[in-house]
């Protein structure tokens, strides 16, 4: 049995609006619902993920400020050791250049005491040379006899030769 | 077989009926038919609530399957296509819409296993078109409160009201005969030409012609029309009830 091919026909409108009711709670409930609970919770998760990028961004940040002014600090730091072993070394350096200098006054004034003492020294042998060729004239002369006269000039002579040679 | 038999028709000669009849009974006087298109329906249900099952189970929030993509994609477009027509405050019929466009699709599609188009009976569309007319009326009165409902049919001169009745009340059926005139005209062509094909295979006793020719017609009358007349049938509702929430006027 069929019914006509154009009806109204209260029980299949009845039946359809139930069916739709049914297929609309369907997509409700099962379609709907569930993919609006992953699309939230993927959203929230985005924002989640959003928000930790952002605080390890920061983090990331301050540590690099961070280092930025360690690696300040650590320059000026090398720079004061470099400026510190500069200054000792040219203290150094001074100290060292002192000590040469005074040692070489201290050799000068050691070498001029010595020269002097040596000048002495041959002073005092020429003064015993001079006394002995004395004695050795006296002697040559009292085997001559000489005058008055001529005894004046030969010392007068001697004492000159000895001045000349004491110039010299 | 001559051209003749063609022009007679064949000896089992078309017709095109209405829905079966499984079972009927009677309550409180009312005689109601438990027909093919109601049982069809509730197979529809079936498959789909079962297709849906299997689109969300085991949601994922990343590292998604192609099935939670369809899903997603099927949920996405339906909000859009709702926001687009009737605004964000409409949000929530988002799923009515799904469940009215896939029940008018699958139900123009079945036709394509054999099975006869729930579409094409009229009481389905009907039923829809009523749902969409209480929406329509439901909504007006909500926004402008019963008085300026009612009032809107003496406007803009109590000339008009027999007039606006009439407009208001062909709305539903201009949409439910609409979508069944396009999928039973598609059920009758196809029936015709199944018939004229064959005639034409027994008179020059080759069986090539139905294969084929009819399954491109169907094409166009089962799957471009099916898919044209639920998209029809969901736009119409969505523009008609947004237009009678009077607060989506920009």
């Amino acid at each position: 049995m069929n019914l006509d091919f154009l009806t109204i026909d209260v029980g299949t409108i009845l039946f359809t609006l139930i069916n739709t009711l049914l297929i609309f709670l369907a997509f409700k409930f099962i379609l709907f619902k569930r993919v609006d609970a992953i699309l939230a919770k993927r959203a929230q998760e985005v924002s989640n993920t959003y928000s930790a990028a952002d605080s390890a961004l920061a983090d990331a940040n301050a540590d690099k400020e961070k280092y930025a002014e360690a690696m300040a600090g650590a320059k000026d730091e090398a720079a004061q050791i470099v400026s510190r072993a500069e200054k000792k070394a040219q203290r150094e350096g001074d100290a060292i250049l002192e000590s040469a200098r005074r040692e070489a006054m201290a050799t000068r004034e050691k070498a001029s005491i010595e020269t002097e003492r040596e000048k002495a020294q041959a002073r005092t042998e020429l003064q015993e040379e001079i006394g002995d060729l004395a004695v050795e004239l006296a002697q040559k002369i009292m085997e001559r006899e000489i005058s008055k006269e001529d005894h004046a000039r030969l010392i007068d002579e001697f004492l000159t030769d000895v001045r000349e040679d004491n110039k010299a | 077989m001559h051209i003749s038999d063609f022009l007679k028709g064949s000896p089992d000669g078309i017709d095109v009926k209405g829905p079966g009849v499984l079972c009927s009974f009677e309550i409180c006087g009312i005689t109601i038919n438990l027909t093919e298109t109601v049982v069809i329906s509730w197979g529809i249900i079936l498959a789909v609530t079962l297709l849906l099952l299997w689109l969300t189970h085991d949601l994922k929030t990343n590292h998604i399957s192609k099935r939670q993509v369809a899903a997603e994609w099927i949920v996405t477009t339906v909000y859009g296509l709702v926001e687009d027509a009737m605004g964000k405050r409409w949000r929530w019929f988002a799923p009515y819409i799904g469940a009215l466009f896939t029940f008018s699709i699958t139900g123009s599609l079945v036709s394509m296993i054999g099975l006869r188009s729930v579409t094409a009976d009229f009481n389905a569309p009907l039923a829809w078109a009523l749902i969409t007319f209480v929406l329509i009326h439901g909504t007006n009165i909500r926004t402008n409160g019963i008085g300026g409902y009612l009032k809107g049919y003496v406007d803009p001169v109590p000339v008009m009201l027999p007039i606006n009745i009439l407009s208001e009340a062909s709305t539903p059926v201009s949409m439910s005969l609409r979508h069944f005139g396009n999928v039973v005209s598609g059920m009758v062509i196809t029936s015709l030409l199944y018939f004229a094909l064959s005639v034409v295979t027994k008179s020059i006793g080759v069986a090539f012609l139905t294969i084929g020719i009819p399954a491109v017609l169907s094409l166009y009358f089962d799957l471009f029309s099916g898919f044209m007349q639920a998209f029809v049938f969901i736009m119409l509702t969505m523009a008609y009830i947004s237009n009678a929430d009077g607060r989506n006027e920009a």
